[in-house]
């Protein structure tokens, strides 16, 4: 595609996106060259995906202009994206393990003479765009049987295969080592010295410096701004990413910071809790901010005794407890209301009664097992009471709640037993503005209490406006901790992305 | 880096599904010698003969069941079919009816229920379980209900007695090449439906959708019309083993087939096709419907008792479907994560 070299070839002009209750995409611009490597960044939720779904055809936008190689396409669909060139390397791999690497990249597209498949001629052909790339690698192989990293290539082998011009890679790099991330990248720089214009999202900030040309920047669904990756400096895109005004506002409860109620030391559970140590004190709410996939929540299922840890030390009131299922976290004290609420939190197809009970069966019952239902129901009023949780009655299905309510629900059936520490995982994701509010007070009422609450959310205007102390992870590790005085989105941010540096810094732009 | 060169033979067993058939075809080899050490008549010319006919039935509905279980689902009806299909043929025979548009009805009601079981999965998104459930009990009803519940008289003595009897002799009784015709027809079956699973693009949807259906859609593979096909070949299948069958007995029995898909399920499932779905080869399902009819024939020619069989094989299946777990996720009791 020679012709094309340096020539703008996917135009994005005016794209608006609605989903219902929100708007994802507004009056979006985005531009790509051929022959360059373009990052799109932004925080969880700025409507990267969304875009990149756009333009391959997965969503349909609401209005605008989509304009490839010069020519504008009304109604995308991914057939259509994939005929014009257009090929999306998924986060998540979507790869047959069953199937060999050539049945992979052909599939839906075999080659066949009269009905029979041609086995050979698709191997072959594979094996050329696998040699290409200068991946070693027989195309007769399972897939199941390779490592993350040489699926991913096979995935951009995949795409090659169906002549693809436009290449848009959603954090390729997470899932890789070092050595595999320089291949990578050795990988991009081959295309896109080959003409190919290629969409790089990713969070790994000082990854960036080593392959993009060009970084267009989102917040909140709309495009704030684009430029030469070169004339940009690290700081001024931070600045960029986060410069939103915060504007909920966060009821701040002020309580005096008393006696240290529970402590975790060097908590280590597999690549992404690796050595997490930290301490929550009486009268303060504990946040832990940082992107996502950095290892909050495998932490907060490693305390809770969901997921096995391979060390670590838990203290209670300066006791030291075990915890190795999550029953004896709950008898201890410790529990958690999870961060999808619908699959781990509640039984939503049970009442309301069944799932403040559940928990609670080893207080409410009699040796036999036989429960006694004055004691439920004096736990379902003192949950009603205590949270203004709104329901018709308590007999109705937990699902039926709504998203505030069903987490007023969660914590609920937890302090029917006077529990010590009530670990949030996201807890107002997917809920509105007015039941978010609800939740902090929730959590401020617990925290006026005594009870030690850690807050996790990747919303950092609500961990800022919420929390009184900030740790701060990323891949695994904790980073950095701040106090409410000095926390400003600019670190928290800076601290959120400091992945170890996994390549040496003098190998940029090679 | 060096250029990797697989050893041959090791490459052959590492190809899709090839392990658990060539570990299940040693044990058939053993199970045999065994029997025939304790019964020297096991292996003589006349009880092969037989055997191989008894191995017939497992082949013809496990190539519809594996079919149905690569694309990870299942066919609870394929009994119900088999029984549905000897009633009609019967009834209609006896009712005056010539044997050959009895068994085109009986194929065509066959048909439909495979694509209503096909619509159900694929386009309503229904449990497999619970959707060839409902069609199991439907198709057993229908047995039931074409002769009032009642079993058939002899087809022979119907009107078209002697194509009849042409047609039970052909299917059943005769031999080609010293081999009960029964056994080639299975044989047929499976060349062909074997043909289709491994070479042709139909054959790899059906691995695609089985191994993960999302990545399927996502390269453009129809996966509606790829899990109808899987069902419709499932229903087939149960159809020419219900004509088998009518053939075998020379009537129609409402209950004929009954408890079948079980069986199907064990010869795929001991053969190495995985109930998980993407894996197995049909020449699993030769190995496993032969292990199957071999304990049946060789512990009642040691003179064990019929229940001590179901006993037998009911272990034997659970033991390849934990080892098919143990090999996917590689331990027991543990989620893959």
């Amino acid at each position: 595609m020679e012709q094309y070299k340096g020539q703008t070839i996917v135009e994005l002009e005016h794209i608006n996106k609605s989903f219902p209750g929100v708007k994802a995409l507004d009056d979006v611009h985005f531009h790509l060259r051929s022959g360059e490597v373009m990052a799109l960044l932004g925080e969880n939720g700025a409507g990267k995906s969304t875009l990149m779904k756009v333009l391959s055809g997965v969503y349909q936008k609401d209005s605008g202009t989509i304009r490839i190689f010069g020519e504008t396409v009304e109604n995308m669909n991914p057939k259509r994206a994939q005929e014009m060139g257009v090929a999306i390397i998924h986060q998540e791999l979507n790869m047959c393990q069953h199937l060999t690497v050539a049945e992979n990249m052909f599939l839906g597209r075999e080659k066949k003479k009269g009905l029979v498949l041609s086995q050979r001629e698709m191997n072959v052909e594979a094996g050329k765009i696998l040699k290409s790339l200068a991946i070693d690698l027989d195309p007769t192989t399972m897939v199941g049987s390779l490592k993350v990293s040489m699926q991913q290539m096979v995935e951009i082998a995949k795409a090659l295969s169906t002549n693809a011009r436009i290449l848009i890679m959603d954090e390729p790099t997470s899932a890789l080592t070092e050595k595999e991330i320089e291949e990578m990248f050795r990988i991009i720089r081959q295309l896109r010295d080959e003409g190919k214009g290629i969409v790089y999202i990713s969070h790994r900030l000082e990854e960036l410096q080593h392959i993009v040309d060009r970084v267009t920047i989102m917040r909140d669904g709309r495009y704030i701004t684009e430029g030469n990756f070169a004339d940009m400096d690290m700081s001024t895109i931070i600045a960029n990413m986060v410069g939103r005004e915060i504007k909920e506002k966060f009821p701040r409860v002020h309580c005096e910071k008393g006696k240290k109620i529970f402590e975790v030391k060097h908590l280590n559970a597999g690549r992404m809790v690796r050595d997490v140590s930290f301490s929550s004190y009486e009268g303060e709410i504990l946040g832990f901010a940082g992107l996502m996939g950095a290892g909050r929540t495998e932490t907060t299922r490693a305390i809770f005794g969901v997921d096995p840890k391979e060390s670590g030390q838990f203290f209670l009131d300066g006791k030291e407890i075990k915890i190795n299922k999550p029953m004896d976290a709950i008898r201890q004290g410790v529990v958690l209301a999870p961060e999808d609420r619908k699959r781990d939190g509640l039984c939503t197809k049970l009442s309301i009664r069944s799932n403040i009970e559940l928990p609670n069966l080893d207080i409410s019952s009699n040796r036999v097992g036989v429960v006694n239902r004055r004691k439920v129901t004096q736990m379902v009023a003192k949950a009603k009471e205590n949270f203004s949780i709104k329901m018709p009655n308590d007999e109705v299905d937990a699902g039926s709640l709504s998203g505030g309510n069903q987490q007023k629900l969660v914590v609920g059936k937890w302090l029917a037993r006077d529990s010590r520490v009530v670990i949030f995982d996201e807890p107002t994701r997917g809920i509105d503005v007015a039941a978010k509010v609800e939740i902090y007070n929730l959590m401020n009422q617990l925290k006026q209490q005594g009870i030690s609450v850690i807050f996790v959310s990747s919303e950092m205007p609500e961990v800022l406006g919420i929390a009184d102390h900030i740790i701060v992870m990323c891949d695994g590790r904790i980073t950095g901790e701040l106090d409410i005085g000095e926390a400003t989105q600019e670190k928290i941010l800076e601290l959120a992305t400091r992945f170890e540096n996994k390549i040496a810094t003098g190998a940029a732009g090679a | 880096m060096e250029e990797k060169k697989q050893n041959p033979i090791k490459k052959f067993l590492s190809a899709r599904g090839v392990g658990q058939v060539v570990t299940v075809l040693i044990g058939l080899v053993i199970l045999c010698a065994v029997f025939n050490v304790i019964n020297p008549n096991f292996l003589r010319q006349r009880n092969v003969a037989n055997l191989l006919r008894q191995i017939a039935p497992w082949i013809i509905i496990g190539i519809g069941q594996g079919y149905v279980l690569i694309t990870a689902n299942i066919d609870l009806s394929i009994g119900s079919v088999v029984g549905m299909s000897c009633m009609i043929i019967a009834t209609l025979i006896c009712n005056g009816a010539h044997p050959v548009p009895a068994v085109l009805v009986a194929l065509v009601a066959s048909l439909a229920t495979g694509a209503v079981n096909g619509t159900l999965v694929a386009n309503f998104k229904l449990p497999p379980f619970v959707a060839t459930l409902g069609t199991q009990t439907i198709c057993r009803g229908v047995a039931q209900l074409v002769n009032n519940n009642m079993n058939t008289d002899g087809i022979t003595g119907a009107k078209f007695g002697a194509a009849a009897k042409a047609m039970t002799n052909f299917f059943y009784y005769n031999k080609t090449l010293g081999i009960f015709n029964t056994f080639w027809i299975a044989l047929v079956l499976w060349a062909i439906f074997n043909f289709v699973l491994a070479y042709t693009r139909t054959g790899r949807h059906l691995y695609a959708v089985g191994s993960n259906t999302e990545a399927a859609k996502l390269s453009g593979v129809n996966v509606s019309l790829t899990i109808l096909k899987a069902y419709m070949v499932s229903s087939f299948c149960a159809f020419v083993l219900g004509l088998v069958v009518c053939a075998q007995t020379g009537t129609g029995t409402t209950n004929a087939g009954m408890s079948y898909e079980t069986y199907a399920v064990a010869a795929s499932v001991i053969g190495g096709i995985s109930t998980m779905g993407g894996t197995g080869i049909l020449s699993g399902v030769l190995v496993g419907a032969s292990v199957w009819a071999v304990m049946d024939n060789g512990l009642q020619m040691i003179g064990t008792q019929v229940g001590l069989k179901n006993v037998v094989v009911g272990l034997i299946v659970i033991g390849c479907v934990l080892l098919d777990v143990v090999r996917r996720t590689g331990r027991l009791g543990k989620r893959k994560s």
